[in-house]
């Protein structure tokens, strides 16, 4: 920025002194300062009220026993200390970890595999695949939750019917841990996947084509391309989709509401399935405990930024392998 | 007119709206952060008879409104329907906490102890004159929304008076009695009950009853003299009342007769299973004879309704409430006096078969004549209030929804087979205790 101003506003020629003169410098080198910040003050006004002061406004209430229609009292820490030892909010953490890991492993595995595929050259049709990977992402998600749940329903499911077919006992998904996680994860991965696909696959055309070409001259077969060309190039961008899908997978929340329904809001009688977001939202707006919502918010809050930090620095060393 | 389980309402519409509300209500706490509470402006033309009513889905409320509207055709009232009764609740909390609030809102019985703790936030009735018509209520039913100091913040609209439903064809099917008198006689207790259901099951190899925690638990804690509240010291009795233990371990014993198609009650296997039969017998409080219709509207002609085992008792209920910012009380004062009086409430119930809060219908020809050609001409009439004129009332306090709901998932729980029978009275109390933790 300095750099900059200085570069327009040319040394002072001796002799042309005067009130006037130095007056209006001032002002053209303030404005030609502030200009920028200007500029760029719509985001950060929005931001500042849309997201910082929520943020703010957030840890501030957690510090309160908060009645939202009554009164407000300060109890410090309180919410705090009952949040560490409470075995709902370990279990909604250990249920949101499953669901993420089983959601998104997969997810990101099999959009680079599509991707891959969509790249090729002798694919017919390719738009109209690239189209229709897109398209679980422009449904619904409660329209997409409410047919899953319906296709994982123990008397009247499709999956349990085909189940019954080869002679199994029926599964009762949502009722076990491990069945509504695989249930939920099922949901986010079919949404996420086509536009994952879609972000590789843009990042994959931009591949100079002679590698792959110099590649087959030598002799690389289409894993060894995948694995030492594609990988690596695409490094940037997979590193922005572990992150984002890792934000997005610790604060699912529509699948986990309405996957079990009957379960109200905890996902199920004995909370199989509760996310912390959904547990935030029972105890803000279900229970109207906004201090202890609050709490659960700035928990998850932490738990974000510290997972997210580990998965950059671990996506960060997919390097460019020399063949 | 209430739903036992508010958050277990499921039919897809509904948790579409759910999701809505989840919005509508943060949205609404953006606002109560962000602006000063109370700055709402006046955007309708506020003329003498205009006003905002806020009610729940399932049950059918604009059949009232238009009801009243033909005797009033100036009448503007915009009805919009939240949610389930516990979204609505939400959405109003949030209203209240500082958005636009409706003039008219219909709160539930289980929702409403919340309210109670800052009656400030709503119009005190008596302001409109609901002192001179409070003598036309049970008088433990207005006791609910009225406050220590004789504040009335809400008029009730409804009881819920209980009775089981039952499938006359697969009755018969099974060799039992088809006769509501005789059925009702076959089962006075609920060990006798759990009998009728091992012989229904023994004899067509189907399932009897929808579920047990619902059906069973929810039935007989709701017939003890003492819920989950002493009713004179209103501290918390839920974990040493022997009522709660004992429906709780009928409960129990209900799940291990197998004789239950686990089917939990308003999901959407339940109104499947209900549409093909799957079971023979559910619980019905009055306000669930409209859910039976919409959810299995095929099975028309062949539900009967015999007395429920064990004594009388109520579930449910819901009350209507001014908020204290509403623009125009006087109209939705107006719409309550009207639609709530003895008259209104017996029309009502003629209508759609909610039972009326006002005793001195109880005996009005009206109402014992009537059937109900859907349950083989019940006289529902009859069998409701009669219920409803032998129930003990117990005192409802601030965590009784709480409770309710952790018992009723632990014994799912059970049902599922993910808690032993033997811990689950111990698991149920530190779910319990958990919940009122947080």
């Amino acid at each position: 920025m300095t750099a900059l101003t200085l570069t327009l506003n040319p040394v002072t020629p001796p002799g042309a002194t005067g009130r006037q003169t130095a007056n209006r410098r001032i002002l053209q080198s303030m404005r030609e300062r502030l200009a920028p910040y200007a500029y760029i003050a719509p985001f950060f006004l929005l931001f500042a009220v849309f997201g910082l002061f929520p943020l703010l406004f957030t840890f501030y209430v957690a510090l309160f026993d908060w009645d939202p229609i009554g009164e407000h009292r300060y109890v410090g820490l309180q919410n705090f200390r009952v949040l560490m030892d409470d075995p709902r909010f370990w279990g909604a953490m250990r249920n949101t970890f499953s669901i993420w890991v089983l959601s998104t492993v997969p997810q990101l595995l099999v959009a680079l595999g599509i991707a891959h595929l969509l790249n090729n050259v002798r694919l017919r049709a390719a738009t109209f695949f690239r189209m229709v990977v897109l398209v679980p992402y422009v449904t619904s998600v409660a329209a997409t939750t409410i047919v899953f749940a319906q296709l994982f329903d123990r008397d009247y499911g499709l999956l349990n019917w085909f189940l019954e077919l080869l002679g199994f006992q029926h599964i009762e998904f949502t009722a076990s841990v491990w069945g509504s996680h695989l249930m939920i994860a099922a949901m986010v991965a079919w949404r996420w996947t086509g536009y994952n696909t879609l972000l590789y696959l843009a990042s994959l055309q931009a591949v100079p084509r002679e590698l792959y070409e110099a590649a087959s001259v030598d002799g690389a077969n289409g894993w060894q391309q995948f694995r030492r060309i594609s990988i690596p190039a695409l490094r940037p961008i997979i590193v922005f989709t572990v992150v984002t899908s890792t934000i997005g997978g610790l604060q699912i929340f529509t699948e986990a509401l309405l996957a079990n329904p009957s379960g109200g809001l905890s996902c199920g009688a004995a909370r199989q399935c509760q996310t912390l977001t959904l547990f935030l939202y029972e105890q803000a707006f279900g229970r109207f405990h906004f201090g202890y919502g609050a709490a659960v918010g700035v928990a998850l809050f932490v738990i974000v930024v510290i997972v997210s930090t580990i998965n950059y620095l671990l996506a960060t060393r997919i390097r460019w392998e020399r063949p | 007119m209430l739903r036992p389980h508010p958050a277990r309402w499921a039919d897809s519409a509904v948790r579409v709206r759910r999701v809505l509300t989840a919005a509508v209500a943060t949205a609404a706490m953006l606002v109560a952060a962000g602006c000063t509470p109370g700055s709402s402006s006046d955007d309708s033309g506020s003329s003498g008879t205009a006003f905002e009513f806020w009610s729940f889905t399932g049950i059918n409320q604009k059949v009232d409104v238009e009801r009243y509207k033909k005797k009033h055709p100036d009448a503007q009232i915009k009805l919009t329907e939240v949610g389930s009764t516990s979204e609505t609740a939400q959405a109003l909390t949030a209203a209240l906490a500082g958005g636009k609030v409706p003039d008219l809102v219909l709160i539930q019985g289980d929702d409403l102890p919340k309210f109670m703790q800052s009656p400030e936030n709503f119009v005190d009735l008596n302001t409109l004159g609901a002192d001179k018509i409070k003598n036309d209520y049970l008088d433990w039913v207005i006791k609910q929304p009225t406050t220590d100091d004789g504040k009335i913040i809400g008029i009730p609209t409804d009881v819920g008076g209980l009775a089981v439903a039952y499938r006359t064809d697969l009755f018969k099917a099974a060799g039992l009695p088809t006769d509501r008198t005789q059925v009702s006689d076959s089962w006075k207790t609920w060990d006798d009950f759990l009998e009728v259901g091992k012989k229904y099951t023994a004899a067509t190899g189907k399932k009897f009853l929808d579920n047990v925690p619902t059906s069973v638990f929810f039935q007989a804690v709701n017939q003890g003299a003492t819920r989950y509240y002493d009713n004179s010291t209103h501290k918390m009795v839920y974990d040493t009342n022997p009522e709660v233990k004992a429906a709780f371990d009928l409960t129990l014993k209900a799940g291990e007769a197998k004789i239950a198609a686990k089917q939990e009650t308003f999901s959407a296997a339940w109104t499947a299973g209900m549409a093909k039969g799957d079971f023979a017998v559910t619980s019905a409080p009055s306000w669930m004879l409209n859910a039976i219709k919409t959810n299995a509207p095929t099975t028309e002609g062949k539900w009967d309704i015999a007395r429920i085992p064990g004594s009388a008792g109520n579930w449910g209920g819901s009350f209507l409430a001014i908020p204290q910012r509403a623009k125009n009380p006087q109209a939705a004062w107006k719409y309550i006096t009207e639609m709530q009086s003895p008259a209104g409430q017996l029309e009502n119930f003629l209508a759609k078969g909610n039972l009326p809060t006002t005793p001195s219908v109880y005996s009005d020809p009206k109402l014992l004549a009537q059937t109900d050609p859907f349950f083989s001409n019940a006289p529902i009439g009859k069998i409701y209030t009669e219920s409803a004129k032998a129930i003990k009332p117990f005192y409802i306090g601030l965590n009784d929804a709480t409770i309710g709901t952790e018992l009723l998932n632990t014994l799912t729980s059970v049902e599922q087979g993910k808690v032993p029978p033997t811990e689950a009275w111990d698991t149920a109390l530190t779910n319990v205790k958990n919940a009122l933790r947080g």
